[in-house]
């Protein structure tokens, strides 16, 4: 164990030159490197927590923009169920206005068919009727029943009014018509020399008469003086019964 | 076992092996440092990982006894372990000594550490303030106070001379008694003994700056009080 003051000398200045090598070559740039990657991880925790920061702070205001949202839409939708309601409530209410009215139309036309149908049925009834009583009398009409209503016509004849006098002798002094008798059936001499009689008497002037036959009047006579007709007949009589009938409808 | 053979002579002064090896410690590692520190980045490398995870490591031990003054402290205490690790296994290299096997070497190493442990107590404190301390509790201790700053010092190296010089020594005892392979293990035990004293022995210097620094503290606390 010997001691050497030369050595002891120099290992002190050796370790001082040995601390300065290693803090310039060793510790100053490694911790230059570690400092500038903590640096690095300090801004790179900092910028994380403000990015975090806005993150947390952006979701609150899209937390408060979705409840915001929420309310906004509630009250639009309440809104719009309200505008619908007062819209399908105006829509039914003209709704039910046209139904009533397309009712009210459809009734009246209903019913219009229905008197239609009705009057044609009436109608068809009252021909019906009409051709099944001119059958019937067309087997009733007898050359009695002619007599008969040759008896009726004379007296219609002699009871003749005012009126229908003027009308007869104008027409026969103005036109110089001659007067046409239709009959059912043949009228005998008798007859028809009564029947001029009376026709020509109240007049006092003579004028031809012609005698026609048509069966068509089943049983009686139509007689035409001009514009004036008469009708003693069962065919016209029939057809003045059935036309009352069908003018009360 | 001659270990300060003079190789050459500077004027009058005999320059020793031991005093070779050194330098050529401080050369390998500056070089080695210089080369490995020329291209770091923010990415680093496997050389550049293992730089950055020793000196962090060194700053974390630090940290655990004098949180506020690591980074001051780090050169001197780094350089100690780096030093003393490299210096206790040249050892191991055929030819060459540990230097730390001389008591010159340690001596030297141990007179730093007593002049680092005032040099950092004056410098943050004051003298007065860190004279002071010698005489708390009572100015009776003075005496203890200083006989403990000389033992300590003087433990200190032999401590680190004693265990190194001793595995060199057993090594070689060995070898010469039982054979050339049979000194392996003690080969072996010479590694773990040479982490264990570089880390003692740096361990103990920043002990010793700590306890100084921080019995300044609680003087200053008790001031201000």
């Amino acid at each position: 164990m010997d001691f050497d003051w030369t050595t002891f000398t120099l290992e002190v200045i050796n370790f001082l030159i040995l601390i300065w090598i290693l803090k310039r070559f060793l510790y100053q740039p490694v911790l230059n490197i570690i400092d500038k990657r903590r640096a690095d991880i300090d801004q790179a925790m900092a910028d994380a927590k403000r990015i975090e920061a806005e993150a947390v702070s952006l979701k609150k205001q899209n937390e408060q923009y979705l409840i915001e949202w929420e309310n906004q839409k509630e009250a639009a939708h309440a809104q719009l169920a309200a505008e619908l309601a007062e819209i399908r409530k105006k829509k039914l209410a003209e709704l039910n206005q046209k139904f009533d009215e397309e009712t009210d139309r459809r009734r009246i036309l209903e019913e219009r068919r229905r008197i239609e149908y009705e009057k044609k049925i009436e109608e068809k009834a009252i021909a019906q009727g009409t051709k099944f009583v001119s059958r019937l009398l067309s087997r009733l009409a007898t050359p009695e029943l002619e007599t008969h209503l040759f008896a009726l016509l004379l007296e219609d004849l002699a009871n003749l009014d005012e009126a229908d006098k003027r009308v007869i002798s104008e027409a026969v002094t103005d036109h110089a018509t001659s007067i046409l008798v239709q009959s059912a059936f043949p009228l005998t001499d008798t007859q028809k020399q009564t029947l001029s009689s009376v026709l020509c008497e109240p007049y006092q002037t003579g004028f031809s008469i012609d005698f026609q036959c048509n069966d068509t009047l089943l049983a009686g006579f139509q007689i035409t003086v001009g514009p004036w007709v008469l009708h003693a007949n069962l065919r016209d009589e029939l057809k003045f019964f059935s036309q009352p009938l069908q003018h009360e409808k | 076992m001659e270990t300060t053979a003079t190789a050459f002579y500077i004027g009058p002064f005999g320059i020793t092996s031991i005093v070779i090896t050194t330098w050529g410690i401080m050369l390998g590692l500056g070089v080695f440092c210089w080369l490995a520190t020329r291209n770091l980045s923010l990415e680093p490398g496997p050389m550049q990982t293992l730089l950055e995870g020793i000196i962090s490591a060194s700053e974390a031990a630090i940290q655990i006894v004098l949180p506020e003054h690591a980074r001051e402290l780090l050169p001197f205490i780094t350089t100690l372990w780096i030093y003393l690790v490299i210096a206790n296994l040249t050892g191991l290299i055929p030819l060459l000594h540990s230097p730390t096997g001389n008591l010159s070497v340690t001596a030297g190493l141990a007179l730093l550490v007593f002049l680092s442990v005032h040099w950092f107590g004056i410098y943050h404190n004051g003298i007065r303030h860190y004279l002071k301390h010698y005489l708390s509790p009572t100015p009776l201790l003075l005496p203890f106070h200083v006989i403990s700053e000389a033992t300590r010092t003087i433990a200190l190296a032999v401590r680190l001379f004693g265990n190194i010089m001793s595995l060199e020594l057993v090594a070689l005892l060995v070898l010469i008694v039982a054979g050339l392979l049979v000194p392996i293990p003690l080969l072996m035990l010479h590694i773990i003994e040479a982490l264990v004293q570089a880390y003692i022995f740096g361990m103990l210097a920043l002990i010793y700056v700590a306890g100084a620094m921080q019995s300044q503290y609680s003087k200053k606390e008790n001031d201000n009080e």
